[in-house]
């Protein structure tokens, strides 16, 4: 898709010059979205509406900080032509979100109001700023092109909305004196009207503005609180409490107001509808995702407080473990967005969406550090005492710490190399090779595999190898060389870059190998000194500066300049169609070469501070052995609270153990079931009798695999609740549903593909192993997704077959593993034990009330959240994996 | 074209009762035969085959000899049965299970219907190419290199390299002998490594060729190899045919006739029912055939 066609399609659809009204409008809708926002907080109980002063301007300032964060990043790679944002729309509305988020916490801040009238007053503006778009469209000050009437189905719909607001507003303002038909039903006539009579541009602004204006005002001006209530009369009971009400106001309203706005901005007509229908479908799809989100959120912030007591982080520490979440955003992002429809702008900011949360979390850390404050989120959560309530105060801190530990280093480093040098793919394949590269490549070989070698002659000999009294000195002499060596060779890198002809694009594909040879023979010798350095104990300084860590960061700026770099002559693209695809094609390799040289150096760094346990500091950023991070009391088995044991991991361990066993158990036997039924069994009574059978087995009550495991494994299994027991009754749930999965993925595997094989002279199990399963595996994962889903998180039959459990320990499956003799050769204590698991707590805590509090309770929900999603998680990148395997891209 | 296509079809589908119901004429114009044994030392020799599907008689009582680095075309209307004989030589057939055989088949002399015929070593040495280009869902390198990798003819892998048979180099030319056989390595030699799916059509159909010739086979059987494809890739094809009747035998179907005329050294033709109605020198068969109804079928006029 040619960059001149994505324009001219925008333009074809949205007007292209930008005035004061575009903008005006884009901001609208961004406020609107902002102001939706603000609503399911206060909705799900993350920010209450009375929220005022300094806790509203805190809250206001991290949101700033966020929105800035999160759009300047998108805006950065947008500038860098990483990511291509062609739709102005999307521009325009990043632009409003910015302003938006500056002007509401600029608001929230000096007049000193709380949240209720802060969601009010921007709901007023909404109102106010589509009223007055439609007024300037009526009056010719812009160019539009409105239709004769906004059309009956809009005047319904205002209809009905006017319909509810007369009847709620009667019980709200005038405590329902009135009757209730006449006022609704007035209201309901006058909006109507006022929708369908006038033209197009102030009936589908005008109404909106008028119901917007006036949500606003009964939100902003407290006439109903959080301590209203709908329902006044004693006996009845439910109703509708002020807080929802005033949230669903606000949702209700900004819906309304992005609906207008986005209509007004494309300039009413056919265009103006379109976009406006495409915001409603959309924000409709949406809404099923809210309703997944709400239910995550709602969980979170009420598990949430019990989950993370005792978790402080740094700053730093925090921006690095996001480092590869900004590269997963980073390639999802860069993923083109298909055809410039309004799909396409709509795919668009999905695709910016999570590296707009990346750079909002990491603007958010990056402010704690500039302000030199920690965060301090302060809560408080009752646990169980001896029957008892208590009260804990607990607290979750990100300080503005510059220390990094290794493990926090070392882990996203780890993870980015491989990444990368996956994504980087064949070394051989990159650029013309220059004349000695087989001599350096095998002297760097040679030179990486004698400090190597030299580094354990050293450790096994001790300071004096072979009775010669070099030891320490050639240790010594050997680190400071490679070290030295590895400095100029990451320079030869960056030098070949600099020194050359032609564009840079030209140069960096010209002297790909030295690149290659320079960053990863570094990356080599620095290795082998990390290995020699702790044997002999030494630590080179040059100028009180650690040689083997300094030479590191040395390298890991070459292999960033080279990203960097190749970036930009990314830009700089070549005059044929052909030459500019190739030459995006070579730097972007460069570009991973060098990013995974630098992670690759940052491992190393971390390898040497972890082996010679010095701390390292550069430009007051330091490494150390320890770092700033304490985990939460989750992660721990138990901590003495009193009687409550508080750690939940025994149960987060006992929950992924009994899913991996089921689906260890339930995934080769169905597959292989579907293998059998599908290739080789003829269809007849008996395949018909395996369908019948597996889909009665899937619609079994799960109480009933419960009550069958108790019965049936319990008894062959040393006779005790287990957590083998639990394993074999989930596979046994599970099984059905892999197996119809399986079966339909490989019928509709194409026939072509066994005709091919076998015309080949393959064999049958040939061809199912190596054609059949793999265009089905897609398939299979979906059903075992599903699976996965269902079992996690059953707790009917964990009653009855898994047992209580040891709360202070996790169930150890790894380290249980005993060989013996005689049969049965492997035994596992711990597969025989009972354990715990996360449903069954939750089922026990907040149902049956035993072990532990609410609190407690909650928490638990989260984590099986955690736990399940993080399956799916799993699963869903599998599946793409393979079926990008399968396509052809 | 098409409709020109059509009309010889109706015209076949009408004629069926005439040659089927009188044994008469049949027998006349077999009696005017030209020997359907072209050659002495036939590869495949094909004897009163029969194919039916349940009942119904797919292929009648038919011999042919089929001659060695050459190209036999095999013309008729649809459904004349002329695909399933092909399935047949080398017992594709097998594969539907409403599908039975009787006759003989022998290739180099021996019997491919035997008791003893090991299915394997029949399809290594009779490959086949299917009238839709069907490249397995993998790399055009493993695509090429998947039959003689399953037939254990190339070691890779972790194990064949720590034993110190990794076969990766031999593996490498295979790919390349067998690209550059079917006219492709060229088009292809720098995208080894991507998905055979991202290829066009006529690349496709050429993939699925040399797939077929890196197992080394004897005879090619194609089944309406170009159907699916436009003229050009069309023409790639022929070209491509005719350069491998030097090395193999190959037997193509196809509906085609100006392909037949331009391709091929000998043509059959099947008329209806699964008959074999003439069979001879391609030249023959379109400049002088012996049967009229052959030659109203060639010429497009059909009686």
């Amino acid at each position: 898709m040619s960059e001149a066609y994505v324009h001219d399609r925008e333009t074809a659809l949205v007007s292209d010059e930008l005035g004061a009204y575009d903008r005006a409008l884009d901001g609208a809708i961004a406020v609107a979205a902002l102001n939706f926002v603000l609503g399911l907080a206060t909705l799900v109980g993350a920010l209450g509406p009375e929220t005022s002063g300094v806790a509203l301007t805190d809250v206001m300032l991290a949101v700033s900080a966020a929105g800035v964060g999160g759009v300047g990043l998108v805006a950065a790679c947008a500038v860098l032509n990483v990511v291509e944002i062609p739709s102005r729309r999307i521009r325009g509305l990043g632009v409003g979100l910015v302003g938006g988020v500056i002007l509401l916490t600029v608001f929230s801040t000096v007049p000193g109001v709380d949240m209720q009238t802060l969601m009010g007053v921007v709901l007023l503006f909404d109102g106010l700023a589509v009223g007055f778009a439609g007024i300037a469209s009526r009056a010719g000050l812009v160019d539009t092109e409105p239709n004769a009437s906004a059309g009956a189905l809009a005047g319904l719909l205002f209809g009905a909305i006017g319909f509810v607001l007369g009847i709620a507003l009667n019980g709200i303002v005038f405590g329902g004196t009135l009757p209730v038909v006449v006022v609704g039903t007035g209201l309901a006539v006058m909006l109507a009207a006022a929708t369908v009579l006038p033209r197009e541009d102030l009936g589908s602004t005008l109404p909106v503005a008028l119901v917007v204006s006036l949500l606003g005002l009964v939100v902003a001006s407290s006439v109903v609180d959080p301590g209203w209530s709908s329902i006044p009369a004693e006996p009845m009971n439910g109703g509708l409490t002020g807080s929802v009400v005033v949230s669903l106001f606000v949702m209700l309203g900004s819906l309304l107001a992005g609906w207008a706005a986005a209509k007004s901005r494309a300039r009413y007509g056919a265009r103006g509808r379109q976009y406006g229908s495409f915001l409603v479908i959309y924000l409709n799809a949406a809404m099923t995702v809210v309703v997944m989100v709400s239910i995550v959120a709602f969980v979170t912030v009420r598990g949430l407080d019990y989950t993370v007591h005792g978790f402080t982080i740094g700053a730093l520490s925090g921006l690095v473990v996001l480092s590869p979440f900004l590269v997963a955003a980073l390639a999802y992002a860069r993923r083109p967005a298909g055809a410039a429809d309004w799909h396409g702008g709509v795919r668009e900011t999905v695709r910016v969406l999570p590296l707009a949360v990346v750079g909002a979390v990491a603007a958010l850390l990056v402010s704690l550090v500039v302000r030199g404050e920690p965060f301090v989120h302060q809560f408080t959560y009752t646990i169980m005492e001896n029957r008892q309530e208590r009260t804990l105060e607990t607290a979750l801190t990100v300080t503005p710490e510059l220390t990094v530990g290794t493990l926090v280093v070392a882990t996203p480093s780890v993870v980015l190399f491989a990444y990368f040098f996956r994504k980087y793919g064949s070394l051989a394949g990159v650029g013309r090779t220059f004349d000695r590269q087989p001599t350096v490549q095998r002297a760097l070989g040679g030179s990486v595999a004698a400090t190597v070698v030299l580094a354990v002659v050293l450790l096994l000999g001790g300071s004096q190898p072979f009775g010669l009294g070099l030891g320490g000195t050639l240790g010594f002499g050997a680190v400071v060389i490679t070290s030295a060596a590895a400095c100029v060779l990451s320079l030869v890198a960056v030098s070949g870059l600099l020194a050359g002809n032609g564009s840079r694009a030209r140069r960096a594909r010209h002297n790909a190998q030295f690149v290659k040879v320079g960053l990863f023979g570094a990356l080599g010798l620095l290795a082998g000194a990390v290995v020699l350095q702790p044997t002999t104990g030494t630590t080179p300084s040059i100028a009180g500066l650690d040689l083997l860590p300094a030479s590191a960061i040395l390298a890991t700026v070459a292999g960033l300049s080279v990203a960097a770099l190749a970036t930009m002559a990314r830009r700089a693209t070549g005059t044929s169609d052909a030459e500019q695809r190739l030459t995006r094609r070579l730097l972007a390799e460069e570009i991973r070469l060098g990013l995974a040289g630098a992670t690759g150096f940052v491992v190393l760094l971390a390898g040497h501070v972890a082996t010679t346990d010095a701390p390292f500091s550069v430009a007051g950023l330091t490494l150390s052995d320890g770092g700033t991070l304490s985990w939460p009391m989750v992660l721990f088995s138990s901590i003495p609270l009193g009687a409550e044991p508080g750690g939940i991991l025994p149960a987060v361990v006992g929950t992924v153990w009994i899913v991996v066993g089921a689906s260890l158990f339930a995934i080769p036997l169905g597959v292989g079931a579907a293998v059998f039924l599908t290739e080789y069994a003829e269809r007849g009574r008996f395949t018909a009798l395996v369908e019948i059978t597996t889909n009665a087995l899937w619609s079994t009550p799960s109480v009933v695999f419960g009550l069958f495991g108790a019965a049936f494994l319990l008894p062959r299994l040393g006779d005790t609740p287990s957590l083998m027991a639990a394993m074999i009754t989930l596979g046994f749930m599970l099984l059905p549903l892999v197996l119809i999965t399986a079966r339909e993925a490989i019928k509709s595997v194409p026939n072509e593909y066994r005709d091919a094989s076998a015309a080949l002279g393959v064999n049958k199990w040939e061809t199912v192993r190596s054609v059949v399963l793999p265009a089905a595996v897609p398939g299979v994962i979906t059903g075992v997704i599903l699976g996965v889903g269902r079992i996690a998180g059953e707790t009917a039959p964990l009653i009855l077959v898994l047992g209580v459990g040891d709360a202070g320990q996790p169930v150890d499956v790894l380290g249980g593993f005993r060989l013996m003799a005689s049969p049965p050769f492997v035994y596992n204590e711990a597969l025989l034990e009972a354990s715990k698991a996360l449903p069954k707590q939750v089922w026990a805590v907040i149902a049956a009330g035993v072990s532990g509090s609410p609190s407690k309770g909650w928490s638990t929900a989260l984590l099986l959240l955690t736990v399940v999603l993080s399956f799916y998680l799993i699963g869903i990148l599998t599946r793409r994996h393979f079926r990008r395997k399968l396509d052809y891209e | 074209m098409s409709n020109a296509i059509s009309e010889i079809e109706t015209a076949g589908t009408d004629e069926t009762g005439g040659l089927t119901t009188s044994g008469e004429r049949a027998e006349e114009i077999q009696s005017e035969w030209t020997d359907y044994r072209l050659s002495a030392d036939p590869k495949l020799s094909v004897e009163n085959l029969n194919v039916y599907y349940g009942d119904e008689r797919a292929i009648r009582d038919v011999s042919m000899d089929i001659p060695e680095n050459s190209v036999t075309a095999l013309i008729g209307p649809s459904g004349c049965g002329k695909s399933t004989f092909l399935r047949s030589l080398n017992r594709m057939n097998d594969r539907i299970s409403s599908a039975r055989v009787e006759g003989s088949v022998k290739l180099d002399g021996t019997e491919v219907y035997g008791p003893n015929t090991n299915l394997v070593e029949l399809r290594k040495r009779v490959g086949m190419v299917f009238q839709a280009p069907n490249p397995f869902p993998k790399p055009i390198r493993d695509n090429v290199a998947y039959g003689p990798r399953k037939h254990g003819e190339l070691n890779r892998g972790l194990v064949a390299r720590l034993l110190g048979r990794d076969d990766s180099e031999a593996e490498r030319e295979l790919v390349e002998r067998s690209l550059k056989q079917a006219a492709l390595f060229e088009e292809v030699k720098d995208r080894l490594d991507d998905n055979a799916l991202g290829l066009s059509g006529g690349q496709q159909q050429r993939l699925c060729i040399a797939r077929c010739l890196a197992v080394d086979p004897e005879v090619i059987l194609m089944d309406e190899p170009a159907s699916a494809l436009d003229p050009i890739a069309t023409a790639k094809i022929e070209d491509l045919i005719e350069e491998l009747a030097e090395e193999y035998t190959v037997v193509v179907v196809t509906h085609n006739m100006q392909q037949a005329a331009r391709i091929s050294d000998q043509t059959a033709v099947f008329l209806t029912g699964g008959e074999l109605v003439e069979y001879d020198d391609t030249e023959t068969i379109f400049e002088n055939p012996a049967s009229q109804r052959v030659e109203d079928y060639v010429t497009g006029k059909f009686g």
